[in-house]
């Protein structure tokens, strides 16, 4: 179970279908994992649901009412041609996804598991994947620290969102496994460190590149970008 | 503060019911006429041009045809339950014809769903919610709404306001304190948001 969870605003906006792809996403992935969560984000749908129930109406086309049945009969026409076909492509798509290591709203975007990623290095002891969500706003990327190496030490230029996916790995801050969500700011100046026991592999999602402040993260800079 | 049931809810649950079970075509129709209006103005609020609302509301209607056989009554409102719907049509029609992969359906997969069967969330009739939400201070209401509809965070609202961002996170946190309150003097609502940690 998760002990680190994405704060109420993350999870408004989720529920209002108002986050970026890149986060929207790794929310969607904690949900998966965190009953606590997916309960308040349901709590932040009635709340939609009220807030849609409390407007006041608007007016609609005089013929929108016969278009849209027009349309119905076009689609339950459609529906019903389809049904007599379709019977083997449905449970192939299910059995290609049971297979999975990757939190389900991730799975349409990567291999089917962590060995077939194309992981490119950074260093020795860390590599990364870069995942495009078609994103403006933020990037997204999958890191994989070495087991029991750290991270150099660095900081955050602007905000970064990690929900680990294999492994765990610690900081100052705390110890961080499996499905927790992390939020970083430029407060915050850390030292990740994987666990002994695995190679601690994280969904990380940034709206600046991380700003190293050791010697070595220092050097590290010009790569990381 | 004295409460007008609202039949609405029930009447749309009713109608969703009746397409999931016997693809009734006049259950639809009736679904179209009770519930299009609102949602067009919610269309028009998350910022749909006048002429493309109805397309979006068109969109999520006949959705709702293929979807009714999902539709519990146990576990969600039927307005909840098109709220939904439309969000994730919005999302959807907004990105198409666009090179963007991600769809609503990777947000909100279709997993089973494990949602606890909440009778409490039903007795929230839709005029009391029209009048919780309504009596909420017009500062906190606007912050409300301008996350679901404009999709804001904190920190662009209070850039957009000009206050500071904890005066935001704070009218929010009053908002929801109130709705809770407010709900609990007539039904024991949502436990939603006690300790908010915005």
């Amino acid at each position: 179970m998760a002990h680190y969870h994405p704060n109420h605003e993350l999870l408004m906006q989720f529920a209002a279908g108002q986050l970026g792809n890149a986060l929207g996403i790794m929310v969607a992935c904690h949900l998966e994992s965190c009953a606590e969560c997916r309960q308040t984000s349901n709590q932040f749908e009635h709340l939609g649901g009220d807030i849609l129930e409390s407007l006041d109406e608007v007016d609609i086309s005089p013929d929108f009412i016969s278009q849209t049945m027009a349309k119905l009969t076009e689609v339950a026409l459609a529906d019903s041609m389809s049904k007599l076909t379709e019977t083997s492509t449905d449970s192939s798509k299910d059995t290609l996804k049971i297979n999975s290591e990757f939190p389900k709203p991730l799975q349409r975007f990567l291999p089917a598991s962590l060995d077939q990623l194309s992981w490119y290095g950074v260093s020795k002891n860390i590599k990364q994947f870069d995942l495009s969500f078609s994103d403006k706003k933020y990037t997204a990327k999958f890191y994989k620290i070495k087991a029991g190496k750290e991270l150099p030490q660095h900081t955050h230029r602007g905000q970064e969102f990690t929900l680990v996916v294999d492994g765990a790995f610690s900081d100052e801050g705390g110890s961080y496994h499996k499905g927790d969500f992390i939020l970083a700011d430029t407060s915050i100046k850390h030292q990740p460190k994987a666990h002994a026991d695995c190679d601690c592999i994280c969904f990380a999602v940034t709206n600046a590149p991380l700003q190293f402040t050791g010697f070595w993260g220092k050097m590290l800079n010009p790569f990381m970008r | 503060m004295t409460l007008v049931a609202s039949e609405t809810s029930y009447q749309m649950d009713d109608l969703i019911l009746r397409i999931a079970e016997t693809q009734d075509q006049k259950a639809f129709a009736e679904l179209t006429v009770l519930a299009a209006p609102r949602l067009k103005a919610y269309a028009i609020r998350c910022g749909s041009h006048i002429d493309d609302a109805e397309e979006l509301v068109q969109e999520c209607l006949l959705t709702v045809w293929r979807k009714a056989h999902q539709f519990n009554p146990k576990t969600a409102r039927s307005t909840t339950w098109l709220y939904t719907i439309i969000r994730n049509r919005r999302i959807d029609m907004g990105r198409k014809n666009k090179l963007d992969i991600v769809q609503s359906d990777d947000l909100w997969p279709e997993a089973e769903s494990d949602l606890l069967e909440d009778d409490i969330e039903r007795d929230l009739t839709g005029s009391l919610v029209r009048t919780l939400l309504y009596s909420l201070p017009d500062e906190q209401r606007q912050i409300v709404f301008k996350v679901y509809f404009e999709g804001k965070s904190h920190s662009e609202i209070a850039g957009e306001l000009d206050l500071p961002l904890g005066t935001i996170k704070s009218r929010l946190r009053l908002a929801m304190k109130k709705l809770d309150t407010l709900a609990k003097e007539q039904v024991s609502w949502l436990t939603i948001i006690l300790i908010m940690n915005f």
